[in-house]
């Protein structure tokens, strides 16, 4: 379990080097040498574990090859995220080392959602990725706006956590087993008490990944939150959130004489979430708005991998993962660049910046799901899963009419960069050749796994 | 499941109904029964004659928080030491091992605590002292007792 | 005692914690409500611990203790963080958010 010792020391380090290291610079640097170092300790780590599952710490931890890939996936795009966005994270306020520290801890709690064998380690996981986002969304200690966010994200964080463990103890008191693989729903008639379980954690779970109707959080938070936060919580700590929720599904209630109990209602909260995220971001005139209620749709397609439940949906959310986390920090990477955040700020960033504005393009092409991309090929895994699970079409065809709602307002925002006249204000000096390049590096690996999924399908 | 019958409940029920009697029969007793005047001090806070200053609902220093956090930190960190310490001898030296990481961990957290000044909290008795006496001595002398202090 | 007992005694207390967090505006009563609804938990299950002869949910209870009083931390601390700015508890104050 190398990436979770590593992400664990590598917070605790940055924590104490923070006090003693005065330059941010070295601080950033640091980090990014923690975060190669997490992502070459896993792959040394990948070679150890098969298919099937091995139990570690008495069936705390049960880790299996698409765990371990996925924690490589998100340990990438917490590298990209550093290198594009490390030097706003550090200059959010004067505490540079908490800052870095408090995402290696998001990033520990992670890798045991990726990995968990025990309901105890899920509960643990959830709440090592909400404690530290709370502080970071109020980070910034002189805007009333980040307390705001920071407040209410505290306030229904907590609240979410009381049903999640409600759910589990009623979960327990029914079949006497904290183990997911052990819990033993299937074979025996359901009682009320294990059915009331598995609908509590499905909605706390769907609060924390803010599907709707859990939802009513997340714009006034992601708004609030300084940028460079935001940028993170909406893209890194929403997948580890799907993953929990994938795998307790899956391994825990995936029978079929399960499923048939929860499969109702996460189809009903799917459809909402697709129509309120999507009909919502149409309205809004902030950027960065629309990139919080686009990250509340793009969760209800995250959403058809839940309740897909096949090989292609344990595939789909691994690409989904990829796709949606480089795109999303990518568009907030542009976005900090700017000084106004809403669409008329982007007016004329073509002439002005021009690879900038080819690379937002290509971000949001990727988002909407044009072919090519590999939004493209995540959006087609996890819906050809639900076509193949069968009787979730009028699912399907919702979420294909809802994809072609996105795109109006993916499009307002290219509209606006490459065909309206206006002078948009860009922080220059922040661009640097080296940010540039960056940039067009992720570009380029969102076309690459549009073209070549096997670059990550190929490993399980 | 049956449900058990319970034979040892209802010395219970009757010693509270007991209780509610004679504390509310003391209060009807002594309301027909007690002494009554109005005088100037009857409705003060202290009817001896000590004046109250303001009212009790202060704003405690902040301050005060960080020390209730902290003990409910340090506090629910014995919880797994002492469940450590009642399996000793089943968890053998991996549990060992495991709760000396967790010990290391808190001692790491000490250190940081204590680089930001979260524990020092009340007065600064130094920094007093040494306004004290710039202000009665001079600002000369002053340097020759920091000099002594160092 | 029959389990049945401690199942309904928790959930009411937990539908008191939840009722108290939707009702009520005071940041701090909302705060100590998601505490009653975790102190509720605690106690189903430590029945259930008892009923299935199994201590792990006793374990399971320690664990939710602990990150009870690592979110009292975090919470008072944005919560004393945001009465500082507004001199204010009141959740209703806190609605610039919202367009």
């Amino acid at each position: 379990m190398n990436a979770l010792i590593s992400t664990a020391v590598f917070g605790i380090f940055l924590m104490i080097s923070g006090l003693f290291i005065k330059s941010k610079q070295a601080i950033r640097i640091l980090a990014i040498s923690g975060v190669v170092a997490a992502f070459v300790l896993n792959i040394i780590d990948f070679r150890q574990y098969g298919a099937s599952a091995t139990e570690l710490f008495h069936g705390m931890l049960s880790v299996t090859n698409f765990g371990l890939l996925f924690i490589e996936i998100i340990l990438g795009c917490v590298l990209v995220y550093f290198l594009l966005s490390g030097k706003d994270l550090a200059n959010i306020g004067h505490y540079t080392g908490e800052y870095f520290a408090l995402i290696f801890f998001i990033l520990c709690g992670v890798v045991l959602a990726a990995t968990y064998g025990n309901m105890l380690m899920l509960f643990l996981s959830i709440e090592i990725m909400s404690i530290p986002q709370y502080i970071l969304a109020g980070s910034d200690k002189h805007n009333l706006k980040s307390h705001e966010a920071s407040l209410k994200y505290f306030l229904m964080g907590a609240f979410s956590t009381g049903f999640l463990l409600m759910g589990i103890a009623l979960l327990y008191g029914a079949t006497g087993s904290f183990d997911i693989t052990t819990m033993n729903l299937a074979g025996r008639p359901i009682d009320a008490m294990a059915l009331a379980g598995i609908i509590l954690i499905a909605f706390a779970l769907a609060f924390k990944v803010s599907a709707a109707p859990f939802h009513f959080w997340t714009p006034d938070v992601y708004d609030g939150a300084p940028t460079v936060v935001t940028s993170f919580i909406s893209t890194i700590v929403k997948v580890g959130g799907f993953v929990a929720f994938i795998r307790l599904f899956h391994i825990a209630f995936g029978s079929p004489d399960v499923d048939k109990h929860w499969l109702l209602v996460l189809s009903i909260i799917t459809a909402a979430t697709l129509i309120i995220g999507n009909v919502t971001a149409v309205f809004q005139q902030s950027v960065k708005r629309m990139l919080a209620y686009s990250s509340i749709s793009q969760a209800g397609f995250m959403l058809f991998a839940v309740i897909a439940m096949n090989v292609l949906s344990w595939q789909g959310i691994l690409l989904y993962a990829a796709a949606y986390s480089l795109a999303t920090i990518g568009c907030f990477a542009i976005l900090m660049k700017m000084k106004d955040y809403t669409y008329d700020g982007y007016n004329g960033l073509a002439q002005k910046q021009p690879l900038l504005a080819l690379m937002n393009t290509i971000f949001l092409f990727s988002l909407v799901g044009i072919p090519a991309t590999a939004g493209f090929l995540a959006k087609y895994f996890v819906l050809s899963a639900a076509v193949e699970k069968g009787g979730l079409l009028w699912l399907v065809i919702l979420a294909v009419c809802c994809a072609a709602i996105s795109a109006f307002y993916y499009f307002r925002l290219i509209w606006a960069m490459y065909f309206k006249a206006g002078d948009c204000q860009v922080e220059e000096h922040a661009i640097t050749p080296a940010f540039k390049s960056v940039l067009a590096l992720t570009a380029l690996l969102v076309i690459i796994l549009g073209v070549w999924p096997g670059l990550i399908l190929a490993w399980i | 499941m049956p449900s058990p019958s319970y034979p040892t409940l209802w010395p219970f029920l009757i010693y509270g109904i007991l209780v509610l009697l004679l504390a509310g029969g003391m209060l009807f007793i002594s309301h027909f029964l007690g002494e009554r005047h109005q005088e100037k001090e009857t409705d003060e806070v202290y009817e001896a004659g000590i004046e109250a200053t303001g009212t009790a609902r202060l704003l405690f220093p902040v301050h005060f928080y960080l020390i209730a956090m902290f003990f409910v930190i340090f506090d629910l960190e014995a919880v797994f030491i002492i469940s450590w310490a009642i399996a000793i001898r089943d968890v053998g030296w991996g549990g060992y091992l495991a709760v000396v990481i967790f010990v290391a961990i808190l001692v790491a957290v000490l250190i940081y605590e204590w680089r930001i000044g979260a524990l020092n909290f009340g007065p600064q008795g130094k920094k007093i002292l040494r306004a004290y006496r710039h202000k009665i001595k001079g600002v000369n002398h002053n340097e020759v007792v920091d000099k002594q202090n160092n | 005692m029959p389990i049945q007992n401690y199942i309904w005694l928790s959930i009411a207390l937990f539908s008191i914690g939840v009722i108290g967090v939707l009702i009520r505006r005071n940041a701090i009563v909302i705060f100590m409500c998601i505490e009653l609804m975790l102190n509720a938990v605690n106690l189903l299950l430590v029945a259930f611990s008892k009923y299935h002869h199994d201590a792990s949910a006793q374990i399971f209870v320690f664990f939710i203790m602990v990150v009870a009083a690592a979110e009292v931390s975090v919470g008072l601390a944005i919560i004393v963080m945001v009465y500082r700015h507004t001199k204010s508890v009141d959740v209703n104050i806190l609605n610039r958010l919202k367009n």
